[in-house]
């Protein structure tokens, strides 16, 4: 029987070296992780605030650092990204700098906790605009440019199990994050025969996760509902990115793939 | 180091099905990984051949026949892993067939017997050694992996052989009943579910028209090749995953993300 000459099975499968690598929202505890995972399998890393505040700025400016510490080329930025000029303006100075973007990890969150009759107008815009339009806006400027180079690529959506199924308080966050996966599956369906994948990491309640903190009463009892019982660490995510980052996921597509303790199995 | 994750030193694992395809990728992955496998199958030539591969990469490879619709040769099948290693720590259920007894047949068509083999081969085999598997977890006391590996057929119509997808639909719900039992016992199980996957290279002009032909239809504009399993598998096996339980990973090229229409079929996009 012939054999696969092409097969990557080895340390080869995973490595990152050469790729460059934009993480979108890195300030958050995930986008740092997997930043940093990223850099560690070799890849070259621009980490960008997703607000123009000055706390994202500062943790994004020594996130480059200590991803420089690994040996990689990295660099810091910060744009708003909920609005779609300032998507566009960040990643074209990004292409520009790195000399192209192969994967584009969208890691940005912003958690509102807040009884649906309540939420306002602004309310509304400002979770959509944080939590789905900006994954559009900066998939859309990465992909034109992924697209115009035509060698492919990788977007990887970081979202919540508050996506797929929700509970009560979080309309607004929950209704942007299915949104994301199904503009992920949209994506998928396009881009594909240009060898762009797109996918979600779904993430379940994280030890950093604003749904299992301050905003629910015995926050910390609220992972008694995760067959693991404890609530997952970033770190535990960025394994995943990676493997969605390389060569060798070409053939996972328009997925949601849930790190989540087994909580979705309630679903 | 995030690609430390990924390593399986010193692990002893069982693959069912890997002779040929998807099981002797994922098997040689392991390998590659750092374990050392079991290699499992009817045909002995097979998996020898599997076996020496593994130990030409300098790690321990045993092959031991084995019908999984039996589930005595199963529970022999982990006996030897723990014989020879001293334990078990991944499990990959592969084993199954998808060309299989009342394929094509009517719905009124497909008898008991076919339809009993079909449900064996591709949903009992899985419980059987998930059962051996995970006593011998739960007696060594540090858990350990199980991997299924299901289809897409599960998740859709499957009219080639609605048999095979009802018994791999099976699988994917054993998964997510088996994780949540053995959570407590540090075991992990999750399933694969490969889209159209080729388990070998084609081998002539004809085959590769044909396939490429087919492929065209999918978002990614190909098939499968059975090694593209084999780091998936590695991911679900290895402390990479560790937040991971009951869930099913879909490798299918955006198939099932499309579904409504295969790729060419949409809206005109001035």
């Amino acid at each position: 029987m012939a054999e696969w000459t092409n097969a990557k099975l080895g340390a080869e499968a995973l490595d990152l070296t050469g790729r460059r690598a934009l993480v979108v929202g890195a300030e958050t505890a995930s986008g740092r992780a997997i930043a940093l995972a990223l850099g560690e399998a070799g890849a070259d890393v621009t980490v960008c605030s997703s607000t123009s505040s000055g706390d994202g700025a500062f943790a994004v400016k020594k996130l480059a650092k200590e991803i420089e510490g690994l040996g990689r080329k990295s660099s810091a930025v910060a744009a708003d990204v909920a609005l779609g000029t300032g998507a566009q303006v960040m990643i074209r100075q990004v292409a520009k700098d790195a000399g192209r973007i192969d994967v584009l990890v969208n890691a940005q969150d912003l958690f509102l906790a807040k009884a649906a009759e309540k939420t306002s107008d602004a309310d509304w815009a400002r979770v959509i605009g944080a939590n789905l339009s900006s994954f559009f806006f900066t998939a859309r400027a990465a992909g034109k440019e992924m697209l115009s180079r035509g060698s492919g690529g990788r977007i990887i959506n970081v979202t919540s199990v508050l996506g797929e199924r929700a509970i009560a308080n979080v309309a607004a966050y929950a209704a942007a994050h299915g949104g994301v996966y199904n503009l992920t599956r949209a994506l998928s369906q396009e881009w594909g025969p240009h060898g762009i994948t797109v996918n979600c990491i779904v993430k379940g309640w994280m030890s950093d996760s604003p749904a299992i903190a301050d905003t629910v009463p015995d926050a910390g009892k609220t992972v008694r509902f995760v067959p693991m019982k404890r609530p997952g660490e970033p770190g535990e995510l960025a394994a995943l990115a990676v493997y969605l980052a390389s060569d060798v996921s070409g053939y996972v597509s328009g997925q949601a793939l849930f790190v989540d303790g087994g909580l979705s199995t309630h679903l | 180091m995030v690609l430390e994750q990924f390593r399986l030193d010193g692990k002893a694992a069982v693959v069912t099905g890997a002779g040929r395809g998807l099981g002797k990728q994922m098997a040689l992955a392991l390998a590659r990984a750092g374990a050392d496998v079991v290699c499992a199958a009817r045909t002995a030539a097979q998996i020898d051949e599997t076996a020496s591969e593994i130990r030409a990469l300098g790690r321990r490879a045993i092959a031991v026949p084995t019908d999984v619709r039996d589930s005595a040769q199963c529970d022999a099948l982990i006996k030897r892993c723990v014989d020879e290693f001293g334990k078990i720590d991944i499990q990959v259920s592969n084993a199954g067939i998808g060309d299989m007894r009342g394929a094509g047949a009517e719905v009124w068509d497909v008898n008991d017997d076919d339809w009993h083999d079909t449900l064996d081969v591709n949903l009992s085999s899985a419980f059987y050694c998930a059962r051996a598997a995970s006593r011998r977890m739960v007696d060594q006391g540090h858990g350990g992996v199980i991997i299924n590996v299901a289809s897409g057929t599960a998740l859709r119509g499957y009219p080639q052989s609605f048999a095979y997808g009802a018994a791999k639909a099976g699988v994917i719900a054993l998964t997510k009943s088996m994780a949540v039992m053995l959570v407590k016992n540090n075991i992990r199980v999750n399933c694969i579910i490969p889209g159209f996957v080729l388990q070998s290279p084609p081998e002539s002009e004809q085959a590769v028209e044909f396939l490429g032909a087919r492929g065209r239809y999918l978002p990614v504009q190909r098939l499968g090749e059975a090694w593209e399993l084999g780091p998936l598998c590695v991911y679900l096996a290895s402390e990479a995953s560790s937040y991971v339980t009951g869930q099913g990973f879909v490798i299918d090229g955006g198939g099932l993300a499309g579904g409504l229409a295969p790729v060419g079929f949409a809206p005109e996009a001035p």
